[in-house]
């Protein structure tokens, strides 16, 4: 037995060892899918040049697997949601947002509704979608879950169950447009991102589905690095990565985020995020 | 009888309401995808599809030999009920388990699969040893060694019956290693939850052809003879092992599922067994409770339904009903009916009636109804024919619905728990059944939450397949269809 | 001293009473006969008889107790499983010994099996699968041989040709035999069960077949 775990123990070590050198980032799958690894590659070739490292993407299928491969030190880096990036560096210990899209700084829900619900855009949040159906978006996205449920919850008083006929869980934000759109659910929310992509693609009819109500802004997606990055791949990696992103100016690249630009984040701008998380009874 | 009257309170209590206002536009580009395959479009196809093969081949083979192991002391009360625990865990939250501990591994898909096949070789390989014939146990004299015994006279007779249903279980293993995808392992489900979501419907069903040419396909290349290669082949396409971190691990173990009330606080006291207590309750009254009224609903009208398609299904691949060619349509019928993953059979069924129970119902009697349908019309053409037997409709009513019927009920009752299974995948399509309660603790990093929500969900499987057992007994049907 | 006794030994069977009060004993060196209707409670008598010298006894029960996939080789070759190490048997399962072989077409030859010794029992008939049983109870080479109707499936001619050897073998023999001549033939001492008594025991020099009339009628 002895032997055996002392062989587990130098085969773990050297597995340890041929992997400490390549860089590992994965980023959230909440739109557009297909062609993950294709689009995030090239991001991995843009990191490797500028930190002079191996850098490799892995692609993960759902927030939680995002979050749980930070957490594992599978991936060092990672492109989070507002939520899953606090629950990413709740749970471990030293790490840092770095930056933030511009666009990330005062981010927007759109409640959308179904045509047949005769519901119009107001300045105000749409009382009317009590007793309609409803779906959110993926369980753990913040624009698409977190901040919708906080503003439902805070006009009603109630839960999205007792306030909706019926609640759903669409899986990402491109599904809660056609699930709209094909009046499967009445009434949705999602990242306003998605939403001005997806008119510009010509994928939304706006006969059948529109925007009834934005939401005020509040701090969304960031990268959020490892805490022990420098002791593995040297002193002030973790500063060179940041520069690296802010830096990244290749529109192609920043099209697969899509984002405008990069700006600096920190923990601390994340807070309202962490507030309305334990408000809402997701973040312990 | 009184199980359809269950079925029919289910269905008043159950939430069918159809929903849609316009599925007509999505269901067309369904149809356009799926006359239009795109085989082009998915990245690292062909790797994916190793993979696929690879995680099915070595997690059945090591599920085989776990169980086969496990089969040897099945008599045991213990052991008995440990494999019904670990089978009675869908794979899919198997996986969700290993990931955490693992990380996105070789090894986790290997061991989501092994586990709970393990669990289920054991019971099946020793049914299949209790079932074979004993008159040839005092064959060999007193003092013949374990293994000789075992080599020569307890497993030749029923090693044909061994091999049959582990072949069987492959074909089950590469169903699950696709679904297994849907978690993020790097099989063709992962990009077929991708296509799916994307609304790629060309993509999609190019997944999906290839996916049935794998099954459809399986006589011809798996071979015994060959197992051995596919295994090798198949572990250098895998490296199991590689990449486990035992810091992960053990984290996972000593803290990510301890009950968050005792995780957080430095010292117990009074006030953290109160705490506890709330959380508990949440977990239990507000989850775990609406989950399993859910999931038995589901499951109850699932499984009238499924025995009502049976019904209807397994004269189509019957000799005593339809010629050559019919029947080959209609076992073409019954297989794309069973190999299509319930959860994409839900999902097109969601897009079509909206969100309630019923795509779920539908697809899982669907799927069910296919896989017993085959075998009841396998058992129909088994019986012997009269020369002047009644003919359609008439020979189906007056002979052989009543000759099938105990069989039919001896299957049906079998799959009820596997049905109910099932619905825990369905639940992380969003129907509120326990699997979706699961999900969401996995979603939101609440391991403490999932775990004992699984162990709930477990018992709920090894409740009704108790049920299940003593129904058979009393009905006087104890062979179970696996080893028919 | 006597190999085999039994003291007022009852057998119920789902509160049915299959053997009633028997006592019996039986020396080494006796070839017994138990004749009796089916159903009299010979084959529950045989089964208290084999739990008496388990290590000692070759069984050869009613139902054969053949492996259907193995060959006729194989099936003789169980016999003496317990004489050798596993290895060694699974070595001889995969691929049969000249050693071994040797001695099992021996006796498949007395058995006119000889050009079988390789098929599956599972593909042969009645009567040349009882000559398999036969040959492995043979092989198994104990001193007790306890028999359940082992020539049933056979004509006379080849059941003389296989108790030949069955007595050529054996010091002792107790067989259930419903073949009064063959019976009276082959055995020196007769048992006659009726309703799970022994109702007739007596050598059987000087006993004619109608002697046992009585234990067929009522």
């Amino acid at each position: 037995m002895k032997k055996i775990l002392s062989f587990l123990f130098v085969f773990l070590a050297l597995t340890s060892v041929a992997h400490a050198e390549t860089f590992v980032f994965t980023a959230i799958p909440d739109e557009d899918e297909s062609r993950l690894r294709s689009r995030f590659d090239k991001v991995a070739t843009y990191l490797s040049q500028e930190l002079g490292v191996e850098v490799k993407y892995i692609p993960v299928k759902s927030y939680g697997a995002a979050v749980t491969a930070f957490l594992n030190n599978q991936v060092q880096l990672a492109w989070f949601g507002g939520l899953s990036g606090v629950r990413a560096r709740l749970r471990v210990p030293g790490s840092e947002a770095i930056a933030q899209g511009f666009e990330d700084q005062a981010f927007v829900t759109y409640f959308i509704a179904n045509s047949s619900t005769g519901l119009k855009e107001g300045k105000d949040f749409p009382g009317k979608i009590q007793d309609k159906t409803f779906t959110f978006g993926s369980k753990g996205s913040t624009s698409g879950r977190l901040m919708p449920e906080f503003y439902i919850r805070e006009h009603f008083k109630k839960s999205p169950e007792d306030v909706f006929k019926r609640v759903g869980f669409s899986g990402d934000h491109s599904k809660t447009i056609q699930l709209v759109q094909s009046g499967a659910y009445q009434v949705g929310a999602l990242n306003f991102k998605v939403w001005e992509n997806e008119i510009k693609a010509g994928k939304v009819d706006p006969s059948k589905v529109s925007i009834i109500w934005k939401t005020p802004p509040y701090p969304d997606y960031q990268w959020s690095i490892r805490g022990d990055v420098n002791t593995i791949f040297g002193a002030g990696f973790k500063d060179k990565v940041t520069r690296s992103l802010l830096e990244m100016k290749d529109p192609d690249l920043l099209a697969s985020f899509p984002r405008r630009s990069f700006i600096p984040a920190r923990n601390s701008d994340y807070q309202p995020i962490v507030d309305v998380g334990k408000k809402v009874g997701l973040l312990d | 009888m009184s199980f359809i009257g269950i079925a029919v309170f289910c269905v008043l209590v159950g939430d069918l309401e159809i929903s849609t206002l316009d599925p007509w536009q999505e269901m067309g580009r369904m149809a356009l995808g799926a006359v239009s395959p795109d085989f082009f479009t998915t990245e690292n196809l062909g790797r994916a599809f190793l993979n696929t093969l690879a995680f099915a081949i070595i997690g059945v083979a090591l599920g085989s030999a776990l169980g086969f192991a496990l089969s040897m002391v099945f008599h045991n009360p213990g052991v008995r009920f440990f494999c019904a625990f670990i089978r009675a865990i869908h794979e899919l939250f198997w996986g969700l388990i290993f990931l955490q501990a693992f990380g996105l591994t070789p090894l986790t898909g290997v061991l989501a699969l092994a586990i709970p096949y393990a669990g289920i070789f054991a019971k099946v390989y020793s049914e299949i040893l209790d079932e074979s014939d004993q008159a040839h146990l005092k064959a060999a004299p007193e003092g013949t060694g374990f293994i000789s015994f075992f080599l020569f006279v307890r497993i030749p007779d029923v090693w044909a019956h061994i091999k049959t249903y582990t072949l069987y279980r492959l074909e089950c293993g590469l169903r699950s290693s696709t679904v297994l995808g849907f978690i993020g392992l790097p099989t063709i489900g992962f990009h077929l939850e991708s296509a799916f979501k994307q609304g790629n419907y060309e993509e999609v069903a190019a997944l999906l052809y290839l996916f049935f040419a794998l099954i459809a396909s399986m006589r011809w290349w798996m071979r015994p003879k060959l197992v051995p290669f596919y295994v090798a082949t198949a572990l250098f396409v895998l490296p199991v092992g590689a990449d486990i971190s035992m810091v992960n691990v053990v984290r996972f173990l000593t803290e990510d599922i301890v009950p968050g009330p005792l995780r957080w606080v430095e010292s117990y006291n009074v006030d953290t067994f109160y705490i506890f207590g709330q959380w508990l309750r949440v977990v239990v009254v507000e989850q775990a409770l609406p989950g399993i009224v859910n999931t038995v609903v589901l499951t109850m009208i699932a499984l009238v339904g499924a025995g009502g398609l049976t019904l209807i299904f397994f004269p189509l691949v019957s000799a005593k009903f339809f010629g050559r060619w019919p029947r080959k349509a209609g076992h073409m019928f019954l297989v794309i009916m069973r190999s299509t993953p319930e959860y994409i059979m839900a999902y097109v069924f969601l897009q079509l009636w909206g969100p309630s129970m019923l795509p779920a119902i539908v697809a899982l009697s669907l799927h069910n109804g296919a896989i017993i349908g085959h075998l009841i019309g396998h058992h129909a053409d088994q019986l012997p024919a009269r020369a002047d037997a009644p003919k359609g409709l008439n020979l189906y009513a007056y002979d052989v619905l009543p000759r099938i019927y105990r069989q039919f009920l001896a299957f049906l009752f079998y799959r009820w728990e596997v049905i109910m299974r099932e619905t825990a995948i369905l639940g992380i399509l969003g129907i509120h059944t326990l699997g979706f309660y699961v999900d969401s603790a996995f979603v939101d990093i609440r391991f403490d939450r999932a775990l004992v929500l699984i162990v709930i969900t477990a018992l709920l499987n090894i409740s009704v397949d108790k049920i299940s057992r003593t129904v058979r007994t009393r009905l006087r049907l104890s062979r179970s269809p696996d080893i028919v | 001293m006597a190999l085999f006794d039994i003291q007022d030994a009852s057998v119920q069977y789902n509160g049915h009473a299959v053997l009633n009060g028997v006592s019996l004993s039986i020396r080494q060196g006796e070839h017994v006969a138990l004749v009796g209707q089916s159903g009299a409670g010979k084959t529950t008598l045989l089964n208290l008889l084999y739990e008496q010298h388990k290590k000692e006894i070759a069984l050869l029960p009613q139902d054969l107790g053949l492996v259907q996939t193995l060959s006729v080789f194989h099936n003789i070759y169980i016999a003496r499983l317990n004489r050798h190490p596993a290895w060694y048997n699974v070595l001889n399962l995969a691929h049969p010994m000249q050693r071994e072989v040797a001695p099992i077409r021996e006796i498949a030859r007395r058995l006119r099996l000889e050009d079988k010794l390789f098929t599956p029992v599972g593909e042969l008939s009645g009567g040349q699968r009882q000559r398999t049983a036969v040959g492995r109870a043979i092989h198994q080479g104990s001193s007790i041989l306890l028999g359940d109707e082992p020539v049933s499936a056979v004509d006379e001619k080849q059941a003389r040709v296989i108790l030949d050897c069955i007595y050529e073998g054996y010091e002792t023999v107790v067989m259930a035999l419903h073949d009064v001549t063959l019976a009276l033939a082959y055995s020196d001492r007769i048992i006659g069960i009726k309703d799970g008594r022994i109702v007739l025991d007596q050598p059987s020099s000087g006993m004619e077949p109608s002697d046992l009339d009585d234990l067929y009628h009522h």
